[in-house]
């Protein structure tokens, strides 16, 4: 399903460049769960851009679901990232001004669905991390758990195979990071492919492997 | 059309409304002053039309003069004098010509019901009504052929001469007398903006059918001859072929401009015109310069929103928001904006030009307050306005939003 080969990422500021990816190869077959961890700045974070179709590499070639990445346009990857990726966040980014309702909506207005149907899926996702009852509220009348529940409700909008998770208990406390992960766990076993970077070892022993990145290389 | 993302657009616009209270005002004043000096503007041109028109409707008038060259053996120094035979001779032989008319006039004592007043008695035929705008108060009448034929003494008189002589009473059917010949009046002038005029204005004139005033003023020169185009646009060639004719007939060098002259009010209702087209044109440029002033505040409010939601665009990006969403997201929000201070600064202008067109105009003294009291909204302008508003629309947004749309979602999401 994700097949990185030789994937070689350099940020250039100046006359100086700093070589953040060196060669990555890795492939994530269809329904694994995968962590990342690694120090600050060993590329973590440049991986799961690259992945998530935010980023491209400077070298390497990446291949999601038998397509190469590289050819695609802006509005080609955005696409991408619409219908087969969903993105958790460390610190949620929900639309600050957007209720729960439109925040889990919104990549499905992306997506062109019709209201009939967006109503559907908003009020399933929404019942599913329950918070039904929240619809209503604005990211910052929840509390962290629930932001971070709605932001997973987003993220299924468009019913994605693949759930990016960066660091996706790193604001929560350690309740509501059970719930999350509880969540997340219960979404791998419905099928889904999960790539989750994080630094903590008890979070990452929930996945089925482990990929550790030094330096922006993967430790053998 | 799928109107979910403008209206989620406009929920999100009105949570920050608040921002663009000062930007919505600075676009209300721009629109109000826009839409009031192009009022304003067209208002003067038109009255200025009017007033014009006040005199007459597309008209040429001829004088006679003196010769300034010798012709043919004759000296230099002849005056020319116009005889109602020379309009006789020039319809004849110009069928450009729609209307003739001649016009003599003297400085008459006029009474009536024991009050007199000196006035400015002219004797004239029918068509000389239409070409000089007499249009008659209800129930009476401008001179006709057979007044004229006929030599009836029957008058038509300015509302002035009607009103110093008979006060409010209806003058119709009542007698004055010229010279001592009594002379009933058929018609009284309806009241008009005159801004061009000899003999003074039209109100203090009194009109008699011309065989019937030549019995009051035996002279057989008249002061002036009336002549209306078929064509407007041929005014100049009818000039010159009158000056050619009546040099022929009375003797002169063609060339000889001191010999007859012209007053050719279709000339100078062009340049009348152009000189407030002109005017039209400055009080819009200025409108549309303080309505400038507001967009200019739209454009960097629309930047500030861009950069104050970098990471928002970021967050939008990543879950699946093409370039084309953003662009259309800060386009309407820029719409909105525009739409909210333009709307209320319509209804404004609108409301204060038909609140002053209400202001009555004094016709007796007719100065700039007519001018200034007749403001008036037209179709051309609507266009206008809106093209210059499309246009500073289209500019004030596109630029934020290119911009907004050009970012980088992982510089975005890290934006704080």
């Amino acid at each position: 399903m994700i097949e990185l080969t030789g994937i070689t990422k350099v940020y250039r500021t100046g006359s100086q460049s700093l070589e953040a990816l060196r060669g990555i190869s890795l492939r994530i077959g269809k329904g694994e769960f995968i962590s990342i961890m690694g120090p600050s700045g060993s590329g973590k974070s440049t991986l799961m851009n690259i992945i998530g179709c935010l980023d491209t590499p400077t070298a390497g070639e990446y291949v999601l679901d038998s397509d190469k990445v590289a050819g695609l346009t802006f509005d080609q990857l955005a696409a991408v990232r619409n219908r087969k990726i969903g993105f958790v966040f460390q610190n949620f980014n929900l639309l600050p001004y957007a209720t729960a309702w439109e925040n889990v909506e919104l990549p499905m207005l992306f997506d062109g669905k019709n209201g009939r149907r967006r109503r559907e899926r908003v009020t399933e996702l929404l019942n599913a991390v329950g918070l039904y009852e929240w619809r209503d509220h604005r990211p910052s009348e929840l509390s962290g758990g629930q932001q971070q529940r709605i932001a997973l409700a987003r993220a299924l909008a468009n019913d994605p195979p693949i759930l990016l998770a960066d660091e996706p208990t790193g604001n929560l406390d350690s309740k509501s990071g059970e719930e999350i992960m509880a969540i997340l766990t219960d979404l791998w076993r419905e099928g889904r492919t999960i790539v989750m970077v994080t630094h903590n070892d008890h979070v990452a022993a929930r996945s089925e492997r482990v990929i550790r990145l030094f330096d922006g290389q993967v430790l053998p | 059309m799928n109107l979910t993302l403008p209206r989620f657009f406009w929920s999100e616009y009105r949570k920050r409304r608040k921002r663009a209270a000062l930007i919505t005002f600075a676009l209300f004043w721009g629109t109000l002053s826009i839409l009031l000096l192009m009022a304003f503007g067209q208002g003067m041109s038109t009255q200025a039309r009017v007033s014009f028109s006040g005199l007459g409707q597309t008209l040429i008038m001829v004088y006679g003069g003196q010769t300034s060259l010798p012709f043919e053996g004759l000296p230099k120094g002849r005056p020319i004098m116009l005889t109602a035979e020379d309009v006789d001779y020039l319809k004849e032989r110009i069928p450009e010509i729609l209307r003739i008319a001649p016009e003599s006039y003297s400085f008459l004592p006029v009474s009536a019901e024991g009050k007199e007043v000196n006035r400015t008695v002219h004797g004239t035929t029918a068509e000389f009504g239409i070409m000089r705008t007499q249009v008659p108060q209800l129930g009476g009448r401008f001179l006709n052929a057979d007044d004229v034929a006929l030599g009836r003494k029957v008058a038509f008189i300015g509302w002035k001469v009607a009103a110093d002589l008979f006060g409010s009473a209806a003058a119709v059917g009542r007698t004055i007398v010229i010279n001592r010949v009594p002379f009933t009046v058929v018609g009284v002038l309806q009241k008009k903006i005159q801004d061009s005029m000899y003999n003074g204005p039209d109100a203090e004139q009194v009109y008699l059918p011309f065989h019937a005033y030549r019995q009051i003023d035996n002279r057989r020169r008249i002061n002036q001859i009336h002549i209306q185009p078929r064509d407007p646009a041929r005014s100049k060639m009818i000039e010159s072929r009158v000056q050619t004719l009546l040099g022929r007939r009375f003797r002169f060098d063609p060339a000889d401009r001191y010999a007859t002259s012209f007053w050719n009010t279709i000339e100078d209702a062009k340049e009348g015109q152009a000189i407030f087209r002109g005017i039209e044109i400055f009080l819009g440029i200025i409108g549309a310069l303080t309505l400038l002033i507001g967009a200019v505040g739209v454009t960097n409010l629309m930047y500030a929103v861009a950069k104050e939601r970098t990471k928002e665009i970021g967050v939008k990006l990543a879950i699946g928001a093409r370039r084309r969403v953003i662009v259309q997201q800060f386009f309407l929000e820029t719409v909105f904006v525009f739409a909210k201070g333009t709307f209320w600064g319509f209804i404004t202008a609108f409301n204060i030009v038909n609140l002053v067109r209400l202001a009555p105009i004094n016709y007796d003294s007719f100065g700039i307050e007519a001018y200034l009291l007749r403001p008036e909204f037209s179709l051309k302008i609507f266009i206008v306005y809106m093209l210059v508003l499309g246009v500073l629309c289209f500019l004030s947004g596109i630029f934020p939003a290119l911009r907004a749309s050009r970012a980088n979602p992982i510089e975005s999401l890290r934006y704080e």
